[in-house]
């Protein structure tokens, strides 16, 4: 070949690669997908973890623009947002107990044309854990009808100081109070049935001027705390975990519309697995008697070093292991949830399944639609998965959380594999509010001592029953 | 007479094609809007229905162009007072007589249904009692400490100038500030009013544990920020009393509360008066304290944050507007009621 047509070649051949690298500029289109999320480190870490990793296969640019809404304004500023036709967003951070009412007012989109579609996805879904796949992405609960994909999974698990647990002095003078050992390892505290958790609320019930750990206290210092607030799921989530553990049961969307609330939600093991919720608040700082208790302080006190163990959501984890801000950030250890010890010895641990799912919108086109599935199917990808868990997120995927490395990456893994086995979810049905906002009420009046554990469930069976049969949800 | 100045025009006809001929314009936007709503898709029938009220406003200018001035130049201030005020008055008045919600796409028309739901809605009627409560208790409260703090700054004494502007502070901040300062004012951990009370005590002091207590702690929340308001009324009227007739009162040495009775309060009554109407009225629709301090919580929900939850929470659009015009309505009747009442006082009195 002479050189004259060896360089002819070689100019053509750059020619033509740069001919097809126009040609895909010209094709590649930018595509932003704005998505509302509640503002917290799990939907921080994924913004931060697409900027800085995520490459859209189609070769299009595609930026994610991020709505950060408090969490406590979140339902109200998103259900505007829907509600007014603005459709502003594509996706969304859903809560699980949103999908009803939101996919019946036509926002939510139907995902099963897609998945089938692509036998890849539907293996990524197939191999995650039953629990959060059906609380996230089914409507009616547990039908095959998909509508969403896990963003951040999450369970209630319990924080605690082991400064003050194990210290010595305390060790000593709760076995000579209680004739038991005071939980100090993980493993004593994975044990912890809600007994020992309201012996170490007696136990560490201390006034300003008492002694703790061989100090005085210049504070009032309590042993123990849990969600019992008024305001949007903060007590209903964890008198779920109380009233299934004693064999209870709410009302069931599954058994519509047979299921019935009357004789359900107020029954026997449902009152006294309130009473027994109830009993605990007494050794639990005093903002419980204001119906102000709710996850966020909660999580302030324990961070604040003002309680020993604290039961609550993981996504809260991060910022009590970190020292900016936490006071107990040295010291802090996590454990499963409490649970109620049955005849046979064993524990039942069931609670409600925290966390939410993405949702896409009905409104997105067809690019965008593409480029959100690509973005969740990246997401929900193994490699990523591991990346969000590293910085303290969770996976609802089996053989990310299986991985042996899972466990190293954050204390609080270790309680997630074993935890997700005991979670159930409730109400995804449109009525969900006007059921919340009245049982919150109701438990609200018995938290803050205005009313007894019976009428409280019987007013809530009531109104359940009138709501639901009007719905035709119950016959 | 200005009208005999406005050059001639030919009546135009119905449908005489001009862009001054608004009545056609309007004929044709009277039949275009409904046609855009019922056979267009809800995008395009907005733009169709806005592009056919834009015409009406057009030919409507272009017909009073040099000749109504004045009317134009109050147009704008009227177009927006339509959009923001009447329109939405007016819209949320047609739902009230529908089964409509905000996440929903249906509407049915129900005539008075929702009205008569929100009347014999024994919870409507709780939410009623609490808001009375705390209109007779805020009120009352703000009227009291608002006088005498317009009876302390009516005198003159030193770093007045200063003290005045800490005490109206309070009425410059929003509701938002105001709740979460009071928030954390009574946190039973953090709290100074549960510390300070701590010193005396030996049980820790949590003001918001029963109903008295959240009840009052509302209450000294909104006369915190609203008591400064009614000062300020009050101050306008004390300082109009003509020092004369106090130094004549001392000159017949008459007693201290009756200089008050005769000389004091008819010059503040019209002032006082006044502010009752207007805290009442605010009173009626309390949300934002009680929304962060209690969230309804201890039996505080107000009418107020009950339609709050029905429209917003539950997304029952039309059952919270019919509620929203029971409400306004007994507001324009209070409203009347004492308008009444205290024209027929000054007319007795004059």
């Amino acid at each position: 070949m002479s050189m004259i047509r060896r360089h002819g070649l070689t100019r053509l051949s750059a020619a033509s690669a740069l001919a097809l690298v126009a040609a895909t500029a010209a094709w590649a289109e930018d595509v932003t997908l704005t998505m509302a999320v509640p503002d917290w480190p799990p939907t921080r870490i994924m913004k931060d973890l697409f900027d800085q990793h995520y490459k859209a296969p189609s070769g299009n640019t595609v930026t994610l623009e991020v709505d950060f809404i408090p969490w406590p304004d979140y339902y109200t500023r998103l259900n505007a947002s829907l509600t007014s036709g603005e459709q502003k967003y594509t996706m969304a951070v859903s809560d699980s107990q949103w999908l009803g009412a939101f996919i019946e007012g036509g926002f939510y989109r139907q995902l099963n044309d897609i998945i089938d579609a692509d036998p890849e996805f539907a293996a990524t879904l197939a191999g995650m854990h039953p629990a959060p796949f059906q609380a996230y992405a089914t409507y009616p609960h547990k039908s095959e009808n998909i509508y969403g994909f896990p963003q951040m999974p999450d369970i209630l698990v319990t924080y605690a100081r082991s400064d003050v647990l194990c210290h010595e002095a305390e060790q000593a003078a709760f076995q000579e109070r209680f004739g038991e050992k005071l939980p100090c390892t993980v493993e004593e505290l994975d044990a912890m049935d809600w007994d020992m958790f309201e012996k170490i609320g007696q136990f560490f019930q201390r006034k300003a001027g008492d002694n703790l750990m061989g100090e005085p206290l210049t504070e009032d210092f309590y042993g123990i705390s849990y969600q019992a607030g008024k305001g949007y799921d903060f007590n209903t989530m964890q008198i779920n975990g109380f009233i299934w553990q004693y064999g209870g049961n709410t009302w069931d969307e599954t058994q519509a519309p047979t299921g019935q609330a009357e004789g359900v939600v107020n029954s026997p093991e449902a009152v006294a697995a309130l009473e027994h919720y109830l009993r605990l608040l007494q050794y639990m700082p005093p903002v419980v008697q204001t119906g102000g208790m709710d996850i966020f302080v909660t999580d302030e006190l324990f961070r604040e070093g003002k309680t020993a163990l604290n039961v609550d959501w993981i996504g809260f984890a991060e910022s009590a292991i970190n020292p900016e801000t936490s006071k107990v950030a040295d010291s802090v250890v996590f454990a499963n949830m409490p649970g109620l010890k049955q005849e046979d010895g064993s524990i039942s641990r069931w609670s409600n399944i925290g966390g939410q799912p993405f949702v896409l919108m009905t409104w997105a086109d067809e690019t965008q639609v593409k480029e959100a599935v690509d973005f969740v199917k990246w997401w929900l990808s193994p490699d990523v998965q591991h990346m969000f868990a590293a910085q303290g997120g969770q996976s609802a995927i089996k053989a990310v959380y299986e991985d042996p490395k899972y466990v190293d990456y954050r204390p609080w893994n270790r309680t997630w594999a074993a935890g997700l086995d005991w979670q159930k979810d409730v109400w995804h049905i449109p009525q969900f509010f006007e059921l919340l906002v009245q049982q919150q009420e109701q438990f609200d009046l018995a938290i803050t001592g205005q009313q007894d554990a019976k009428t409280t469930l019987d007013n809530i069976a009531a109104f359940q029953q009138r709501l639901l049969e009007d719905a035709g949800l119950i016959q | 007479m200005t009208v005999a100045t406005l050059p001639e025009q030919p009546p135009a006809g119905l449908f005489a094609p001009s862009w001054r001929n608004w009545r056609l314009a309007l004929a044709f936007a009277v039949v275009a809007i409904p046609l855009a709503i019922v056979a267009l898709p809800a995008g395009p029938a907005f733009w169709a229905s806005f592009a056919a009220a834009g015409l009406v406003a057009l030919t409507a200018v272009v017909n009073a162009w040099g000749r109504y001035t004045g009317g134009l130049l109050v147009a704008p201030a009227i177009a927006v007072l339509v959009m923001m005020n009447i329109f939405p008055l007016l819209w949320s008045l047609g739902l009230s007589f529908f089964a409509y919600r905000a996440d929903r796409q249906t509407m049915n028309f129900v005539a008075l249904r929702n009205y008569e739901r929100a009347l014999t809605d024994p919870v409507v009627w709780d939410r009623l009692t609490t808001t009375a409560l705390f209109v007779v208790l805020t009120v009352t409260t703000q009227m009291v400490i608002g006088f005498l703090l317009a009876l302390l700054f009516s005198k003159q004494f030193p770093l007045r100038r200063y003290l005045l502007i800490l005490v109206l502070t309070p009425m410059m901040l929003s509701f938002v500030a105001v709740g979460a300062f009071f928030r954390y004012y009574y946190d039973p951990s953090f709290g100074l009013v549960s510390q300070v009370v701590n010193l005396f005590a030996d049980e820790r002091f949590v003001l918001i544990s029963t109903p008295p207590g959240a009840v009052a702690a509302i209450v000294i929340a909104d006369a915190w920020m609203w008591s400064p308001f009614v000062m300020l009324l009050v101050l306008a009227g004390l300082v109009s009393v003509p020092k004369h007739l106090y130094e004549a009162a001392a000159v017949d040495r008459v007693p201290a509360w009756r200089r008050f009775w005769f000389i004091t309060f008819p010059y503040v009554k019209g002032l006082l008066l006044l502010a009752l109407l207007f805290r009442t009225i605010e009173a009626f629709k309390l949300f934002d304290v009680v929304f962060i301090l209690t969230d309804g919580g201890q039996r505080t929900e107000t009418i107020a944050l009950y339609v709050y939850r029905q429209a917003i929470q539950f997304n029952k659009t039309s059952e919270a507007a019919a509620l929203s015009y029971i409400l306004l309505f007994t507001v324009i009747v209070l409203t009347n009621l004492y308008l009444h009442l205290a024209n027929r006082r000054s007319q007795g009195a004059g």
